[in-house]
């Protein structure tokens, strides 16, 4: 029991001294360190409360710990209720659904499939692998290629001008709007008779039909998605560029570093951590992401051009009731997710004990 | 004491999650309330919704015991609408599916087969390929209200303005109807399609090559649904024809058809029944020059074209069945009172399902109906697509049917666009199409 | 803190153009919103519309039934909202401050829950709803009837609790002094007087935080609304029943009339985030903990 207590206390201690970073955004290195003299720290204070509990019998204080084991409960309660049938209960489901053909909609009429819908998948002839996991990749990559690209431009320049809170409202506003506003202003902006096509012809060029083109449809989307992540990836790199200390900059001028070279030489290579952070979880959200594509494209036309995972298995299960198959598609991304997931944040830890 | 003001914030908060309140579903079940029937179409813009909501408004009026209240969404969003709301135990009692979604829905238990009787009325109302259309494995699902043959539309203007004197009777005219009336300007912007093909949906993307297919004796799957039938010469001949349409320029996919033919930027297109009623609605004074004519064939006088179409049929989780079934026949099978309709129609005799559809410039699968209201001043458009319930195939309607068109459609997409030469386009096809059948 | 570069006038440059891109669709959406009958689709494109026509904003109530789907989304938000702050606040105590066998591997629990994407349990969220035993007519077994998804409660439920949420909570109330707990315990104050009297005044800041991410997050929320709704369109929020627009107008009529109902949805909560936006930007960056 004690040592349960003692490990979380250093966890505890550790989250503490993360609470407090939290305004500079995630600095990594050092983790352990941190945590063992916070700790510390936290140890002390509890022994000036065992030592207040010394006077008192030893009987009152296991009440005490029972009651309090049965409060903390109480309070975990909601929470804990909530993921079991919310999170346990439904993976279950998940992976039983995806071992199975359900033709109906009764329960009694689940029949066992074995790993059938899996090997389906990517049987030959299926679509499932290319283009739609090909599809996936690429709307992720693309989104997060542009938005680090324009966020680390922004970020760096932001720290330039006068009125830095006024631009970052600015490039704000499309996080707070609600996907089917960005999707259809955006939509009817690409249109023959939009916004971006009246551009295009006043400088004299022809109309494009981007979301009708199968070669221009991904990228179209992609701009689209990039767009409305750029603010929070601005966000966090701008709190990573804040972290640098000035010396380094001091020292630069020092020695009569043009800004080019100050930006690649200093400016990146300490901005690691923010930039990892920001690629690690835009890649992720632009593996899972499939409102925009349903506002814009419909069913990720035209043919297959914008047809995502997460949107094959929406479509799978509540158009053509292959709950199966569905289900069987969610798991295979949610592993795929999971792997990209655990390599990017081994490279993390690599990098950090390099730092 | 503070637990329990713990215990009861928590329970406060579960109350207001879970309870808020719950819509109650049509027909209390109470002794002397009428039935409500809820019916789901895709009936959701005029003159559709209207014409539709009128008949039914006539039904209420006259029958206190049962109502009838109507429900519609977009024709994209039917299918998934349907299962979902199947799915969720809040199906319509009555439904309005696309003929080709019929082996899903009757796979998934959402409709079964209409009692004998309803079955025996279908069966000699209706023409044949209508039946057929309606049916699973042989067995009648439901009324076919709403039948769609595919023919070619013709712009008479466009036509004269090239000095062809009449719409083209075979596939040869065909090519060379489209690479004569077909302009550009000089930088290459299309002004007039020789060929329109349409991109909107998957049936208009399928049904326009199928029929074209039907008409050189080619279908889509082998008769009995299993594999595709697709990898014959008829198959590789049409996508052959729509990839030299778009290399010399006829046809410009990227266009969208629904509004370049009504705009009088379109020579020929195939398509279904329903768009007479739609481009006498946008078109105006010009649709007297639209034409239509059979699909064109190998020869003059070849026929053979695809058919679509929609119908009613009773959910299988409905609580009312009989009183479902009851105000189907009305309003599919006993003859309209003559008293209800204005003009020359009014003398007709027809099912109120024909005067509706009539009077939105489609037709039911009922051919003596159909001609009897042609004949008292309906749309002469509409008499090719009459004469070809004679010889129309259905398109099979399997319980994978609409996955196998998607996955067809995005093939000839592909085609179209140039990303898969035709025949590669054909032969990925019939691999996706066979994967697909084959689980 | 400001640094300015030799070449200022090249960042102005870059982050006016990017600000340019950012606003014009905004201003887009609100100018097509004006733009009268047969105005939008002319070519050539015309940014700024003939006149103010406000027909789009009349046709957008009369086609709409917006005050169920201004209804349905607040009620949700709300819930949500409340929700989300009341569970993690008290989770967050019990895993900051409480010592209990198993604390460890729930908060442990607690971090892995941010690690599985929402998509995973569309599916079976969606038939758990459904097939809720004892709900909208269903059996002891969860079949026969309508489940959850008769009501409100098929919105929120999904979203009730929040990992992330916890997770902030206990970052936030591990820094709050044990003294003030210990002192408040000494006096005799149970533990949930301590959370209500003490942790949850200490930790306000991150609670507004918290608030305004789970409001925002609620209130633009739209697959999950639009599958809950496609089962019971009484059931419709903003987002999806303005979507729902493009089926019911001719296309040339729709976009403006679109643009009108986009603008009554999105503005209640770019104000709110304008009056706001400190504690939203706060909170965005402490996303960047987990």
């Amino acid at each position: 029991m004690a040592t349960t207590v003692g490990s979380a206390d250093g966890d505890g201690g550790e989250a503490e001294r993360l609470g407090k970073a939290g305004g500079r955004g995630r600095a990594d290195g050092g983790r352990a360190d941190g945590g063992r003299t916070d700790g510390g720290r936290t140890d002390g204070g509890r022994d000036v409360r065992t030592a207040g509990d010394r006077t008192r019998p030893a009987a009152r204080r296991t009440r005490y710990r029972y009651r309090q084991t049965a409060v903390a409960y109480l309070f975990l309660a909601p929470s804990l209720a909530f993921f079991a049938v919310f999170l346990l209960l439904p993976l279950l489901f998940a992976v039983l659904l995806s071992l199975s053909r359900w033709a109906g909609f009764d329960l009694a009429d689940l029949r066992p499939a074995g790993v059938d819908n899996f090997t389906a998948l990517f049987a030959r002839g299926s679509s499932f692998l290319t283009p739609v996991l090909t599809n996936t990749l690429l709307y992720a990559l693309g989104t997060v290629a542009l938005a680090l690209t324009g966020a680390v431009l922004v970020a760096h320049c932001i720290t330039h001008l006068r009125f830095q809170g006024f631009w970052r409202t600015l490039y704000f506003l499309p996080i707070v709007t609600t996907v089917v506003a960005v999707g259809n202003v955006w939509k009817y902006m690409y249109e023959p008779g939009g916004l971006v096509n009246g551009v295009l012809n006043a400088l004299g060029l022809r109309s494009v039909a981007f979301l009708q083109d199968p070669v221009t449809a991904l990228p179209s989307v992609v701009v689209v998605q990039a767009w409305a992540s750029l603010g929070s990836a601005i966000l966090i790199l701008t709190a990573g560029l804040k972290a640098i200390p000035h010396v380094y900059y001091e020292a630069a001028e020092l020695d009569g570093a043009g800004p080019f070279t100050v930006f690649a030489r200093i400016t990146l290579p300490l901005l690691r951590p923010s930039l990892l952070f920001v690629c690690v979880t835009q890649f992720i959200t632009g593996l899972q992401s499939f409102a925009l594509i349903i506002v814009m494209t419909g069913e990720g036309g035209p043919g297959d051009a914008t047809n995502v995972a997460a949107l094959e298995m929406y479509q799978r299960a509540f158009k053509y009731g292959d709950w199966g198959s569905a289900s069987a598609a969610a798991l295979v991304l949610f592993v795929l997710i999971l792997v990209i997931t655990s390599a990017q944040l081994w490279l993390f830890r690599r990098k950090g004990a390099d730092a | 004491m503070k637990r329990r003001r713990v215990l009861a914030g928590l329970a406060g908060a579960a109350v207001s999650a879970a309870g808020c309140g719950a819509p109650g579903r049509g027909g209390s079940g109470r002794p002397g309330d009428p039935v409500v029937l809820t019916l789901l179409s895709h009936y959701a813009t005029d003159p559709l919704k209207s014409a539709l909501q009128r008949v039914v408004d006539e039904w209420n009026a006259a029958h206190d015991r049962v109502r009838v209240r109507t429900t519609a969404v977009r024709f994209q969003d039917l299918l998934t609408t349907l299962m979902v709301r199947q799915a969720a135990g809040q199906g319509a009692d009555i439904v309005h599916p696309y003929s080709l979604w019929a082996g899903q829905l009757a796979e998934a238990g959402v409709v079964r087969p209409a009692p004998p009787g309803d079955a025996a009325r279908i069966e000699r109302g209706f023409a044949r390929p209508a039946v057929r259309a309606a049916s699973v494995h042989g067995r009648i699902i439901g009324y076919p209200t709403e039948v769609q043959p595919y023919a070619l539309y013709y712009n008479k203007r466009l036509l004269r303005a090239a000095g062809l004197a009449g719409p083209p009777r075979t596939w040869r005219e065909l090519e060379e109807t489209a690479y004569r009336t077909a302009r550009r300007d000089r930088h290459g912007n299309t002004l007039v399609q020789g060929f329109g093909l349409s991109r909107i949906d998957d049936s208009t993307v399928v049904n326009q090559t199928l029929a074209l297919l039907a008409s050189r004796g080619g279908s889509f799957l082998q008769p009995d649904g299993a594999r595709s039938a697709l990898d014959s010469p008829a198959g590789r001949a049409v996508f052959a024809l729509e990839r030299r349409l778009i290399d010399r320029g006829a046809s410009d996919p990227g266009i969208d058809l629904m509004k370049a033919f009504p705009a009088g930027r379109v020579a020929l297109a195939v398509s279904g029944a329903w768009w007479t009623g739609s481009l006498k609605q946008t078109m105006g004074r010009d649709y007297r020059d639209v034409g239509v004519a059979p699909v064109p064939g190998p020869a003059p006088g070849n026929r053979g074209t695809v058919t679509t179409g929609f119908l009613l049929g009773v959910n299988a989780k409905s609580r009312h069945p009989r009183e479902a079934w009851e105000f189907l026949r009305w309003l599919n099978d006993e003859v309209a009172p003559a008293g209800s309709r204005a003009g020359p129609a009014a003398a007709v005799r027809a099912t109120r399902m024909s005067v509706l559809q009539m009077s939105v410039g489609t037709m039911t699968g009922r051919t003596g109906d159909m001609r009897a209201l042609l004949a008292a001043g309906g749309d002469p458009n509409l008499g090719p697509f009459v004469d070809a319930l004679d010889y129309a195939t259905p398109e099979p309607n399997g319980p994978r049917a609409q996955k196998a068109k998607a996955l067809l459609r995005k093939n000839i997409e592909e085609m179209w666009t140039g990303r898969r030469p035709p025949d590669a386009a054909v032969r990925n096809a019939v691999r996706q199409v066979d994967q697909e059948l084959s689980r | 803190m400001r640094r300015r570069g030799r070449f200022p006038w090249l960042s102005y440059l870059l982050v006016g153009i990017g600000a340019v891109v950012t606003v014009v669709p905004f201003l887009d959406m609100l100018l097509t919103s004006f733009k009268g009958p047969g105005e939008y689709g002319r070519l050539p494109y015309r940014f700024l519309p003939e006149a103010f026509d406000l027909s789009n904003y009349r046709e957008a109530f009369v086609r709409l039934d917006l005050p169920l789907l201004f209804r349905n989304s607040v009620v949700a938000t709300a819930v949500i909202t409340g929700s989300v702050l009341l569970t993690s606040s008290l989770a967050g105590y019990a895993l900051a401050k409480l010592r209990f066998p198993g604390r460890d591997l729930i908060f442990r629990l607690v971090l892995a829950t941010m690690m599985f994407p929402p998509f995973v349990f569309f599916i079976p969220h969606f038939l758990i709803l459904v097939h809720w035993p004892l709900a909208g007519g269903n059996g002891l077994l969860g079949d026969g009837g309508a489940g959850l998804t008769v009501s409100l409660a098929a919105l929120v439920m999904p979203f009730l609790v929040s990992g992330f949420g916890i997770f902030l909570m206990r970052q936030f109330i591990v820094s709050v002094p044990d003294e003030m707990l210990e002192a408040a315990r000494i006096d005799g104050a149970g533990e949930f007087t301590v959370w209500w009297r003490i942790v949850v005044p200490q930790t306000r800041p991150v609670a507004v935080t918290l608030a305004l991410l789970t409001f925002v997050g609620a209130w633009n929320e739209y697959i999950w609304a639009l599958l809950v709704s496609t089962a019971n369109p009484r059931l419709m929020t903003l987002p999806v029943g303005i979507q729902t627009l493009q089926s019911y107008l001719d296309p040339h009529r729709m976009v403006p009339v679109m643009m009108a109902g986009l603008v009554l949805s999105v503005l209640p909560v770019l104000l709110l985030f304008l009056l706001l936006q400190k504690h939203y930007i706060r909170g965005v960056m402490l996303s960047g903990l987990k």
